[in-house]
């Protein structure tokens, strides 16, 4: 060894000059874990960056000139939390969630016109033809409706029967009612949720709105044939067309990913899919808040609304409140 | 020495980090090093977060029933929504503002992370945790009640569990679909801890000074070794005052034995001596290797000159 023994070898000097500025960076770094990068005072801040541009430089020169490898893990490890606590989310709950629904969503919806028209357009055939087969014969019903949906609602049901059902909202706590709407909103959940997500693949979302078109068409034309379809429409109209909206909506967002699949155009699939993934995200969060809506529409609304007209006014109120949002909401804003 | 660079490595040196690691280049150009978080700790931190929000809604549930507060539909309304949000909501609300971690991840040291350099994005939460709705919840449930369910429509349970426990094992990344979906990573949070320079240490004693090394006797041993030798003078230095000092001492004893008789050190070493041989030889062997990678030529491990040799040829 060539160096005068009392000189100290040059991974050592370096070292000693920095140890300092990562401890201070270290205790910055913590309290930001803690508590919070928003928590830390101006000056706290300002170092904390200087801080970690500093400790960066520092790795990447005692990797270069260092073997000392308690120094090496300290100085990556201490440069990966700070990294995670200068590149921390920035944006606040509150921030996310007013700039989603002023911005995000609407544009999101206006931008997926076809996959929009596809899904509509499922769930309409879907009930024309429920409906015109139940037309040319009314056993199609039991086909298309389950039995544990139907609740005692068949074709054998006489007319009373079923206007009783539909009025019998005090009661819909413990009646079977009460059970239906459980039923019916677990059910919408389920198929929005399989619509979105089996919609990469385009045919079975398709198919799963379809069948869910052809309860509807079937049990419309059930209470059409014993002559009680306005009351049904009104109904079914309090939560429903948000309801049925919002089962669009989900839809569409899984057919933006699998039209991005079919035709990626100048794009990898990959790329193609993680570019539609970002609309597809908003529209499936936008349909999950749709469903709350509906949710709290059916269960308080409906059962404190007999009248018809009100029923409808409510439903298709809704409705054009929430086509009014999509086309007219966040113009001219960008949502970066 | 050109010719020796360009040579690729014919065997991967001793010491190569065996840790599942990713590489993230942030935006300062200098690749920062994470260790990706196993499967078993990843499912601990799930287990806890369900089973906490769950435990917190049935609780709430519990009391508003107990308290009569509400009653009938307005009950299950309260329930629904409740449920609702212990699901996707909380994972997105938690890891947006804990950057990355839930209360589960928190208590098992995990971190999402994002795979591309930048800060985490809100789309990139919202999306991870959107598909847990697909991986994680939906099979859950139905394997709950996976009695019920009739041959056909159990197989394809089993099957869908199947895909989304093979994709992570698959992954190189250990990313769910989720995370491949979101480019995001699940990484173990690094401790930060600092142990003292032994080089600095080295030099304070005077007895370092009574063993000196020549050139010759320095060109034995690479990184790796001289990294071992770091580990072990830490622990000694540690384990100092515990009980099982013995068996340290004898460790030392027996790798400054061995390393005498390697560098063909003449000079016998007292037995009261042998860390301070250790150290002193740690210091002399740290800047003649950290001397000559300066100069290009860095020494992995004790092989280096068996690689030389054999490119030469």
């Amino acid at each position: 060894m060539s160096a005068a023994p009392q000189q100290l070898i040059r991974s050592t000097r370096f070292r000693q000059e920095r140890e300092h500025d990562w401890w201070k960076l270290e205790a910055i770094v913590g309290r930001a874990e803690r508590e919070g990068v928003a928590a830390l005072d101006f000056d706290s801040a300002l170092a904390l960056a200087q801080l970690y541009r500093q400790a960066v430089a520092s790795l990447s020169v005692a990797r270069e000139i260092s073997l000392d490898r308690s120094l090496l893990d300290y100085l990556e490890a201490l440069c990966c939390r700070a990294y995670l606590a200068v590149y921390a989310p920035q944006e606040t709950l509150r921030g996310l969630v007013s700039r989603f629904f002023a911005v995000g969503a609407p544009q999101a919806v206006r931008r997926s016109g076809l996959a929009l028209a596809l899904a509509a357009l499922a769930l309409a055939l879907g009930t024309l033809v429920a409906f015109a087969l139940f037309q040319s014969d009314p056993s199609w019903y039991n086909t298309f409706i389950p039995s544990r949906v139907a609740e005692g609602r068949g074709i054998a049901s006489t007319r009373s029967e079923l206007l009783d059902v539909l009025s019998r909202d005090a009661a819909a706590s413990n009646g079977r009612l009460g059970a239906f709407a459980a039923y019916l909103f677990s059910h919408n959940t389920t198929i929005a949720i399989g619509a979105f997500s089996l919609g990469i693949a385009c045919v079975p979302s398709f198919l799963l709105v379809f069948s869910n078109g052809l309860m509807i068409g079937a049990l419309f034309a059930l209470y059409v044939d014993r002559g009680i379809g306005l009351e049904l429409f009104a109904w079914l109209s309090v939560h429903g067309t948000t309801e049925l909206l919002a089962v669009t909506v989900a839809t569409a967002g899984g057919f933006r990913l699998g039209l991005a699949l079919i035709f990626p155009g100048q794009l990898t699939r990959r790329a193609a899919l993680r570019r539609a993934g970002h609309d597809a995200v908003k529209l499936a969060v936008l349909a999950a808040a749709m469903l709350v809506v509906a949710a709290f529409l059916e269960s308080f609304v409906r059962q404190r609304v007999g009248d018809i007209s009100l029923r409808l006014a409510i439903g298709w109120g809704a409705a054009v409140l929430w086509l009014a949002y999509f086309t007219l909401a966040g113009r001219g804003r960008s949502a970066s | 020495m050109t010719a020796v660079l360009a040579a690729p490595p014919a065997r991967r040196p001793l010491g190569t980090d065996r840790r599942r690691l990713a590489e993230i280049l942030p935006p300062e150009g200098v690749a920062l090093h994470f260790e990706i978080a196993g499967l078993g700790a990843r499912f601990a931190a799930q287990l806890i977060d369900i089973v906490l929000t769950l435990g917190l809604a049935l609780a709430v549930v519990l009391i508003t029933l107990l308290l009569e507060l509400g009653v009938g539909p307005s009950l299950v309304s309260i329930g629904a929504l409740l449920f609702f949000f212990v699901r996707v909501p909380y994972y997105v609300a938690a890891e947006l503002v804990w950057n990355g971690q839930t209360i589960g991840k928190r208590i098992c040291a995990l971190r999402v992370i994002s795979g591309n350099g930048r800060s985490l994005s809100a789309h990139q939460i919202v999306a991870r945790n959107l598909m847990k709705e697909m991986e994680i919840f939906l099979p859950g449930m139905y394997a709950l009640v996976a009695a019920d369910l009739g041959l056909v429509e159990g197989l394809l349970v089993v099957a869908w569990i199947a895909t989304l426990i093979a994709v992570p094992v698959a992954n190189k990344r250990r990313q769910r679909v989720g995370d491949i979906i979101a480019e995001t990573i699940v990484v173990h949070q690094p401790p930060i801890l600092l142990e003292g320079d032994l080089a600095a240490t080295a030099r304070a004693t005077p007895v370092s000074q009574r063993f000196v090394f020549l050139p010759h006797q320095l060109e034995h041993y690479g990184r790796f070794e001289l990294q071992v030798l770091e580990k072990l003078l830490h622990s000694a230095e540690r384990l100092r005052n515990a009980s099982d000092h013995d068996r340290t001492r004898a460790n030392l004893a027996v790798v400054a034995e061995r390393i005498r008789a390697k560098i063909g050190y003449g000079e016998r070493v007292d037995p009261s001596e042998r860390e301070a041989f250790l150290r002193a030889f740690y210091l002399a062997q740290r800047a003649h290797l950290e001397q000559r990678q300066l100069f290009g030529d860095v020494r992995a491990d004790k092989f280096h000159g068996n690689q030389k040799s054999t490119d030469q040829r």
